[in-house]
């Protein structure tokens, strides 16, 4: 029996794919994205946050089938809605063996990964194989300003996205749209030349910066250093998934 | 929508019909109400001669672009009695609000159908054989009444034919005196009558089942090739407008508590879906016009399809506070159970806000008192927590002193008094045929009770429960005195009983269950109660404007609120409460057995308005609607929501004039409204999810 850490449960997530679901959030993540709006989702370890002057503790400790259990509890309506259980982070694939336990104890309600796609491929294919649905996040195609804004190289990501277009598992792209980082055209031309054809690609999802990303970091005692205008808005371009014949939607 | 309805309804947003208010000295008023009183006349005659006295003050308006006129011009309703008189009617009475004729459902239908020429007739067959006095003036005054509207009526055409509006004119000079044939007759003629009850100073005016009386008009109309669908969707829109001509000067507490609350759909009198094409076409003229009213409210039950669903949660969607739900399958066997007829209850409507009433039959006061549970608590505990032994023993204590309660509120309702109402009488079913003014009742004449703070109690009584009973943190003496101190020098208790201790909402039997006897104690209090017109008294899940009243006078709560902190509007988590998030919220307000205690009183719930974001929200959200239903969920209300707006308005109330909240049982303009009840709604909003 493995133990796991999350750090929070949001019910009701009407936008981490298909029908009415509860999204459950790893905490722990490699990656260190600059933009990051859930700093407490980054250590793996317990934290104590302070908001509006009081303390509490971020992180709480399960085993994967109480894990379970607690998602489980009303699920009819995720059924009703023809939704189910979202698991994102942090990222989940940094704790496989409860993530694998968490996922069969799920079972047969719809699951959905959101992941960074930075694990070993073959934690990846194990944990894809087992899920309904993967939210495949994509920030940059170029290694250089990969690194530079995530903190990892981004060799990882790729090729695992080249492994998830290689099968039938349905997935969606996720972009989160950071101004001056990301949002260029060039940038989702590139995008969409990874994830052209893939027989599992349903659409993808634009996810615009947020001003009030920030907001958190003082709260677990960080200090938020955007290396970007947070006030201009990011630019959206479409046209290279339309050129594809691929579905996009801003979020 | 229509160039033309266009037009019409920026002149609304911009109140540009108010150019035509007259301004009367106050002393004309004051002169009137006290000629009455020197000629003695009785209640009854001086409510006709009020009517007479406005309508005479009345300036007939008729635009050439409209359809459907009737419009206020006199800003002001006198009052019957001098205040002299009404201090003498108090003194003997009860009188409840302002002791007129309010809140109940007419039935507009039968006198639509009719007209008042065959009504007149009917009062004269019953005058011819009526004996007694006080039945032969009611028949005269229910007379006179409809010969004072109908040459009204008169002055409105004439004003019509001068301005060139030929076909208004037309419409005037057959309705409302004979039986409307068209649906454009049938919308004007209901105006008319609708503007004559506020007329006479009857108020929170209910339009009642509008898609069930009004459908066969429309029917008739779409299927002789009368209308075709968008004619007859242009004249829905511009009738929706006229509930917005005239509402600033309708009595309520805030702007926009007027009580024009329009019920769509629900069952039959044989309990099949009644829902048809008009009702779709009022949730699609309702999200069109975007205005506070009518206030739509959407029966459903298990038949109810996920379309329905769907229109309404479009209407949510834009911020407007409505449709408010309810659901056949609960309110129904609930009213049956406290003695409505079951052809009846399947006719229910609700009041201005959300209690169910009965169309026509129903001189119900729903209002008419309220439980604080949360104050309940409070006196308990301080006289028998310390010597309870345990937490049922404690509970049992509780539940004690609502019966007391029970007993005391009851008495407070002895020998009411109503003005008279000869107009709304004849809108009543059995008036006439009893020769009995509405003031005196109808066929049901029960009161009902809100019940406010559920969620605070039960928070209470379970961080109660955990802290001095299970974990002993703390003695009874402690939290009397924390409580007593409003938590200063106690915040390390406070943290605890605010933050840890379990809340309403997260779908926790612990505390759940404990609201769930709250509830039913509530309702078996009351049973076997009569009021002095025989009906019996309901229970409900509503607050009205208690949730502030009653904050005021409530100290500290052992749920870790401080003083003046506010109790959370209608049936909803305390808004000291974090919750899981709204799944578990209806799963917890879902398990009382919400059946006994059936006054109404919606669930309502703050949704962030980036939910909505996304082609597929909509019907999210409406299968999340209905699983409230199927749960067993009696009513319903969304806020769609966004706390930096409501913020930016504070500051910036001339950018926001239109942005529309949802109060307690009705929307209004947020601007408009005091601030304290700005700020509850804000920070209802700071737990949105």
């Amino acid at each position: 029996m493995s133990t796991g850490m999350i750090f929070d449960i949001i019910e009701f997530a009407v936008h981490d794919g298909p029908g009415i679901r509860k999204t459950v959030f790893f905490k722990g993540c490699p990656l260190r994205c600059n933009w990051c709006h859930n700093p407490e989702s980054q250590s793996f370890e317990k934290e104590v946050m302070v908001i509006k002057g009081r303390r509490s503790d971020c992180g709480m400790k399960y085993e994967a089938t109480a894990l379970a259990e607690e998602l489980l509890k009303g699920k009819e309506i995720l059924e009703k809605s023809r939704g189910g259980i979202t698991i994102s982070g942090g990222e989940p694939l940094a704790q496989p063996a409860f993530l694998l336990e968490l996922i069969e104890a799920l079972k047969p309600v719809h699951i959905a990964l959101d992941t960074s796609g930075y694990a070993p491929n073959r934690i990846f294919k194990s944990v894809t194989e087992g899920v309904d649905l993967v939210l495949f996040d994509i920030k940059h195609t170029d290694p250089v300003v990969h690194k530079r804004v995530t903190g990892v190289d981004n060799r990882l990501i790729l090729e695992n996205l080249e492994y998830l277009c290689s099968t039938d598992k349905e997935f969606y792209v996720r972009i989160p749209l950071i101004p001056g980082i990301n949002d260029t055209m060039k940038n989702m031309e590139k995008i969409a030349e990874l994830i052209k054809g893939a027989r599992g690609l349903t659409k993808v999802d634009i996810l615009p910066y947020h001003k009030t990303a920030g907001a958190k970091y003082p709260m677990i005692g960080k200090k938020y250093k955007p290396l970007f205008d947070i006030d201009r808005s990011p630019k959206v371009y479409l046209e290279p998934f339309k050129k594809y014949n691929i579905r996009s939607e801003v979020m | 929508m229509t160039k033309r309805i266009e037009a019409m309804l920026d002149d609304i947003l911009n109140k540009r019909h108010h150019k035509y208010r007259q301004h009367i000295d106050s002393a004309v008023f004051t002169q009137f109400t006290r000629e009455l009183f020197l000629k003695g006349l009785s209640d009854t005659e001086r409510s006709v001669k009020r009517l007479a006295f406005v309508l005479e003050l009345e300036k007939p308006v008729v635009f050439p672009e409209e359809k459907i006129a009737f419009m206020r011009t006199v800003p002001k309703i006198p009052e019957i009695f001098t205040d002299k008189e009404w201090s003498d009617i108090k003194a003997k009475h009860f009188i409840h609000e302002q002791g007129k004729v309010c809140n109940i459902s007419p039935n507009y239908g039968r006198t639509i159908k009719l007209g008042l020429d065959a009504r007149r007739e009917e009062v004269i067959q019953y005058l011819e054989t009526a004996e007694d006095g006080e039945v032969r003036q009611f028949y005269r005054s229910v007379l006179d009444t409809i010969d004072i509207v109908l040459s009204f009526v008169d002055r409105y055409a004439q004003e019509a034919r001068r301005v060139g509006n030929t076909e208004v004119a037309e419409i005037l000079n057959r309705v409302p005196r004979y039986g409307a044939v068209t649906f454009n007759e049938a919308l004007q003629s209901f105006r008319v009558l609708h503007y004559i009850l506020w007329a006479s100073f009857n108020y929170h005016n209910t339009i009642g089942r509008f898609d069930q009386y009004m459908f066969p008009y429309l029917k008739a109309d779409l299927d002789s090739g009368h209308l075709n669908y968008d004619q007859a969707f242009e004249l829905l829109e511009e009738f929706f407008l006229t509930f917005n001509r005239d509402s600033d000067l309708y009595p309520g507490i805030q702007q926009g508590d007027n009580g024009q609350s329009m019920v769509l759909g629900g069952v039959d009198s044989e309990g099949k879906d009644a829902s048809n094409i008009l009702t779709e076409m009022c949730l699609k003229a309702s999200l069109e016009m975007n205005l506070i009213d009518p206030k739509i409210n959407l029966r459903v039950n298990k038949d109810t399809g996920q379309e329905m669903f769907e229109l309404g949660t479009r209407l949510t969607k834009q911020g407007l506070g409505f449709p408010q739900y309810s659901n056949d399958d609960i309110v129904i066997p609930g009213l049956v159970e406290k003695g409505y007829s079951l052809e009846d209850a399947r006719n229910y409507v609700v009041a201005a806000c959300w209690e169910f009433i009965i169309p026509g039959v129903g001189m119900d006061i729903p209002n008419i008192g309220a439980l604080a549970y949360a104050d309940i608590v409070d006196k308990t505990l301080r006289y028998a927590l310390e010597e309870s032994k345990s937490f049922d023993g404690f509970m049992d204590r509780v539940k004690d002193e609502i019966f007391s309660w029970a007993d005391i509120e009851t008495n407070k309702f002895g020998n009411i008094y109503m003005e008279p109402s000869p107009m709304m009488s004849l809108l009543m079913d059995g008036c006439i045929s009893s020769g009995k003014d509405i003031s005196h009742g109808s066929r049901y004449n029960n009161y009902g009770l809100h019940g406010t703070g559920i969620s605070t109690a039960a928070d209470s009584l379970a961080a109660i429960k955990r802290y001095i009973f299970e974990e002993k943190l703390l003695t009874a003496e402690e939290l009397i005195k924390a409580i007593d101190a409003n938590y200063v020098g106690y915040e390390d208790i406070l943290q605890k009983l605010k933050y840890e201790a379990p809340k309403m909402g997260n779908d926790d039997d612990y505390v759940d269950d404990i609201a769930k006897e709250l509830m039913e104690t509530f309702a078996k209090a009351l049973v076997g109660k009569t009021n002095e017109r025989g009906g019996c008294y309901r229970a409900g899940t509503g607050s009205a404007m208690f949730y502030v009243w009653h904050a005021k006078d409530l100290g500290a709560t052992p749920d870790g609120r401080r003083k003046g902190e506010f109790l959370s509007a209608n049936y909803a988590p305390s808004l000291n409460a974090k919750t899981k998030g709204p799944v578990s919220i209806i799963r917890s307000f879902a398990k009382p057995d919400l059946i006994k205690t059936i006054n109404g009183g919606p669930l309502t719930l703050e949704i962030h308005d980036t939910v909505f974001k996304g082609e597929d929200s909509i019907s999210k959200v409406a299968t999340f609607v209905k699983h409230f239903m199927d749960m067993g969920g009696h009513q319903l209300q969304i806020n769609s929501v966004n706390r930096d707006k409501l913020l930016d308005a504070q500051k910036n109330p001339d950018m926001y004039k239109n942005l529309i909240v949802r109060v307690w049982g009705w929307s209004g303009y947020f601007v408009e409204l005091d601030k304290e009840y700005q700020d509850h709604i804000i920070q209802r909003v700071e737990l949105s999810i």
